[in-house]
């Protein structure tokens, strides 16, 4: 891999009531890295951080291979957008956009540099707009022109759909990425909201109490989440307490509630009382048809419907099997799978869709 | 104000107080001037505004309002920025601190100044070595109304500079702009209003002060004490005369300094 | 409750309030009395006797340059029982009619004696040397700060002026007056003289021009200077009159530090005014007023034929000089 255009390497600093612990963290060309974590988790001290505005305690920072030590922000080359985009209100578009050039002296030059990026994000129209008036993918363009002018190597955007509604958001999520994609620059992106880690993230990384507990690739984050917390916040549905019962090949077997099961993962030792998580999507609910047999390396549980949830095209079944299991259906297939509450019910669960949590890392 | 048309009774009869009230207010500040410029004799105006003195007078009182807000601004705003940005544990008793000219009785801020601008004051001494004296100069008017009315400047500023979201100064930092050029480009110029309405209490205040200049200087005559003055020697006649021509230019004052601070910004963002 | 209501009600009760608050002391009378500034001290002590003789009544002093008293009662008529100033003459100029304006008294009375003098501080410049024999080559020095009132607005001011041209009579110094004033310029005159006490505390000046009573009652060092130039002694008063001040107001011959009193006719309480000045004329008066540094007169000189019963016994006429 080509050399990281952002390193972070055991970044720490106390700021008050927020601190960062030990954070190593590196981002390669073109990648774009979702950080999500609950409130006063660090993640806006953090992307502060790397932009210069923090010094700090422990560790260093290198953006395109250079030591930000000394480095104050105007020198960083970062650009930063935060929620609602952040234009100055005082400045028309333009001068928006322009605002960054200056410096770099060129004034005959700047008036057609601003033109340039004007055309292309589509905004020579609004050229003397008061920024109020726009519209949200308006002032993201705006935004993302007004930091390009600037020749970023790196971007750095703190929640700034959170004020948005959801259907505009999808369509303003859609374009930044597009723009990502298209300019290869690579950006650190603190966000609430999950459907920006599936749609925008290469990696996403959860930060809780100023230290990075999971970073990598979604799947790996919702398949695979490192400790009970990161499941809880990633809202990961089952989420069961076992008893090791020993091992089973490449796998281990379990018991919960009296219920054996069978995990495939080849995890170093998970104690003798983990926790097992797994994806209310990744449970089967059988139809009362099929009248197969289980296959090894699937596991097959029967219990009793306890509530339904319907919530538009998906109904959340939670079925009672000795423990609670949390299983999606679609609502129009809830009659001819029979489940009514107090009906019997069969779900299957694969080997390698059950995630252990070692004892030690609970 | 829009009716609320779920309920049209309630914000109407609102309305109505809320105006009456403020009627009530405008007249207590109004009546009193009608009165003085009613009861004035055009004779009398003649005589104080072809005075050379009176007029000498007004002209100084503008002059020491003038420096005094502009040392107002100097040192005033930076503290505001500083207040309104930053935490701090002495951060109550500086913003108290800021507050104390306002309470002190008059006389007793012109003797407090006496103390440490006058010739044997800790800072009088050491400015008479260098040839600036605060006894009866125009220094000594610009202390005093600067300590009488740097309050109004600070408060009004740091509200103003509380307005701006910070993480709009850390954007500009990121676009390439060192911390002064933010200053210059994004921060004051979103500030602007609270600052200006601030200097503009402070001039207010500056010219029209009495009791604190009196001590220091009594020559050169400020307009308040000219006033004063014409009153113990002629009567109530030139006395409000004088007050008259001060109120006016004051006004024009006050008219400039609102056209500067609101007419010629295009986009101020909040408050638009 | 909704908002409306909640501002009407709000509205109507502190109008209510302001309306209905009860006066406080309702049977009080209240004695107002304008009065120089120089008399503050001895008439505080003399209202609260007189307080204290007399049931149910306050006295409700205000103290200033005396001519600022005055034009309070002729300029901004405010109504006041008892005017006392620091000059007899402030009496008959504002309040006897002249010049067309409305006449608000008759008579007047003088009731005590003050002198000038310059008072200083351990700290003046040279003040260890300094006597009642020397003290106008000392002030002349190059370097002394000299404080004194306007001349155009108050007494002392211009009495000062005029002890001043007094003093270069009686020691044979042409110069005097203009080589003492030169340490007076203008910025260090104030409109009334106590203004610049503070002034002489924090040494920004080093002598004060000002009344004997007043270096009494503040402790400070004073020069006792030759009744014949002090203005202290009504029997100076031919020589006196040589001494001339030259004022925006015109030129005034020196006249004995008298301090007057009347009643005028808009007096709201003048019996009571009355009484409270024959106590003031009367053995426990003149007490105070001697033990503040004031010098007295038994009897009081009166002026004008309408002096009020309760007083005119305690008077005799003004001697002409």
């Amino acid at each position: 891999m080509s050399a990281p255009i952002l390193a972070l390497e055991k970044v720490s600093l106390s700021l008050g009531a927020f601190a960062l612990k030990g954070i190593d963290l590196a981002l390669a060309s073109g990648e774009i890295l979702t950080l999500m974590g609950p409130n006063g988790a660090g993640k806006s001290v953090l992307l502060e951080t790397v932009a210069g505005f923090h010094a700090l305690a422990a560790g260093s920072i290198a953006i395109g291979g250079a030591d930000m030590a000394r480095v104050p922000p105007e020198r960083r080359h970062v650009g930063f957008i935060f929620q609602n985009f952040g234009l100055f209100p005082h400045m028309s578009v333009a001068e928006n956009v322009a605002i960054g050039l200056a410096r770099r002296g060129r004034a005959g030059g700047i008036a057609s540099e601003v033109g340039e990026l004007l055309e292309r994000f589509g905004l020579a129209a609004l050229a003397d707009r008061d920024p109020a008036d726009l519209s949200p993918g308006e002032k993201q363009r705006t935004a993302l022109a007004r930091c390009l002018a600037t020749r970023p190597a790196l971007f750095l955007l703190d929640e700034p759909f959170s004020a948005i509604d959801a259907r505009t958001s999808d369509a303003l999520r859609a374009e930044l990425k597009a723009f990502l994609i298209e300019s290869r620059i690579p950006a650190l992106f603190v966000t609430h909201d999950i459907r920006d880690v599936a749609a925008l993230g290469d990696r996403a990384a959860v930060m809780r109490a100023g230290a990075l507990v999971q970073i990598g690739v979604p799947d790996a984050l919702f398949r695979r989440p490192a400790s009970r917390f990161v499941a809880e916040f990633l809202g990961v549905e089952n989420l069961l307490a076992a008893r090791t019962l020993g091992r089973a090949g490449a796998g281990h077997w379990f018991e919960v509630a009296g219920r054996a099961l069978h995990v495939a993962e080849a995890e170093d030792d998970p104690g003798p009382a983990p926790l097992l998580s797994v994806r209310a999507g990744d449970v089967r609910i059988l139809s009362p048809s099929d009248v197969s047999h289980a296959r090894p390396g699937l596991n097959r549980l029967s219990g009793i419907v306890a509530r339904l949830a319907p919530d538009g095209p998906l109904t959340r079944v939670t079925l009672d099997c000795g423990f609670d299991l949390v299983a999606y259906a679609l609502s129009r297939s809830i009659g001819e799978l029979g489940l009514d509450p107090g009906a019997a019910a069969t779900v299957e669960i694969d080997a390698r869709d059950v995630h252990v949590i070692a004892e030690s890392r609970i | 104000m829009r009716h609320d048309a779920s309920s049209p009774a309630t914000s109407r009869g609102a309305y109505l107080v809320a105006w009456l009230l403020a009627s009530v207010l405008l007249a207590f500040i109004l009546l009193p001037l009608l009165d003085l410029a009613v009861n004035q004799t055009r004779a009398g105006l003649a005589r104080v505004a072809g005075s050379m003195d009176a007029l000498d007078a007004v002209r100084l009182s503008v002059e020491g309002a003038g420096l005094a807000t502009l040392a107002a601004a100097l040192f005033g705003v930076p503290l505001a920025y500083g207040l309104a940005r930053n935490e701090f544990r002495a951060k109550g008793l500086v913003s108290a601190l800021v507050d104390i000219p306002l309470a002190v009785p008059h006389t007793v801020a012109g003797i407090a100044l006496l103390f440490v601008f006058g010739r044997q004051g800790i800072v009088g001494a050491p400015a008479s070595a260098l040839g600036i004296q605060f006894w009866g100069t125009l220094a000594g008017i610009v202390v005093a109304m600067l300590f009488v009315s740097v309050p109004y400047t600070v408060n009004a500023a740091r509200i103003g500079f509380e307005a701006v979201d910070p993480r709009l100064e850390r954007v500009a930092r990121t676009l390439g702009l060192g911390p002064w050029a933010v200053l210059a480009r994004v921060t004051l110029p979103l500030a602007w209003r609270g600052i200006m309405t601030g200097l503009t209490l402070t001039f207010a205040r500056a010219i029209g002060e009495f009791g604190a200049v009196v001590i220091l200087v009594y020559y050169p005559m400020t307009a308040p004490v000219k006033i004063y003055e014409l009153f113990i020697r002629y009567g109530l006649d030139e006395a409000t005369a004088l007050s008259l021509v001060l109120l006016a230019v004051s006004l024009a004052l006050f008219i400039l300094l609102r056209y500067f601070a609101y007419g010629r910004r295009r986009n101020l963002g909040a408050g638009r | 409750m909704n908002a409306t209501r909640a501002m009407a009600m709000a509205a109507i009760l502190l109008l209510a309030g302001a309306a209905l608050a009860p006066p406080a002391h309702a049977e009080e009378t209240k004695l107002t009395i304008f009065a120089a500034g120089t008399l503050a001290v001895p008439f505080r002590t003399i209202d609260r006797a007189f307080e204290a003789k007399n049931a149910n009544v306050a006295v409700q002093p205000q103290f200033g340059g005396s001519v600022k008293m005055a034009k309070q009662i002729t300029e901004l008529h405010m109504p006041a029982d008892i005017l006392a100033v620091a000059d007899y003459n402030v009496i008959p100029k504002y309040l006897f009619g002249a010049n067309g304006k409305p006449r608000l008294a008759d008579w007047y009375v003088g009731f005590a004696r003050n002198a000038i003098t310059f008072v200083y501080t351990p700290k003046s410049k040279f003040a260890s040397e300094i006597d009642a024999k020397n003290w106008y080559k000392i002030l002349a020095r190059r370097g002394v700060e000299i404080g004194r009132s306007d001349p155009d607005t108050d007494p002392s001011g211009y009495q000062t002026v005029q002890m001043l041209a007094l003093a270069a009579k009686y020691y044979h110094a042409p110069g005097l007056a203009s080589s003492v004033l030169a340490n007076a310029p203008l910025k260090n005159m104030r409109d009334t003289e106590t203004s610049l006490i503070a002034a002489l505390q924090l040494g920004q000046i080093d002598y004060l021009a000002i009344y004997r009573s007043d270096a009494l009652q503040h402790r400070l060092k004073f020069l006792d200077l030759p009744s014949e130039i002090n203005l202290s002694d009504p029997t100076h008063a031919a020589f006196y009159k040589t001494g001339i001040a030259h004022t925006k107001n015109g030129a005034l011959e020196g006249k004995p530090i008298v301090y007057a009193l009347t009643i005028p006719s808009v007096a709201p309480h003048p019996a009571l005014a009355a009484k409270y000045i024959a106590y003031l004329l009367g053995p426990e008066g003149r007490k105070v007023l001697a033990a503040d540094g004031f010098g007295t007169f038994e009897p009081a000189y009166a002026v004008g034929t309408k002096v009020p019963a309760a007083i005119h016994g305690l008077t005799a006429p003004w001697p002409s000089s």
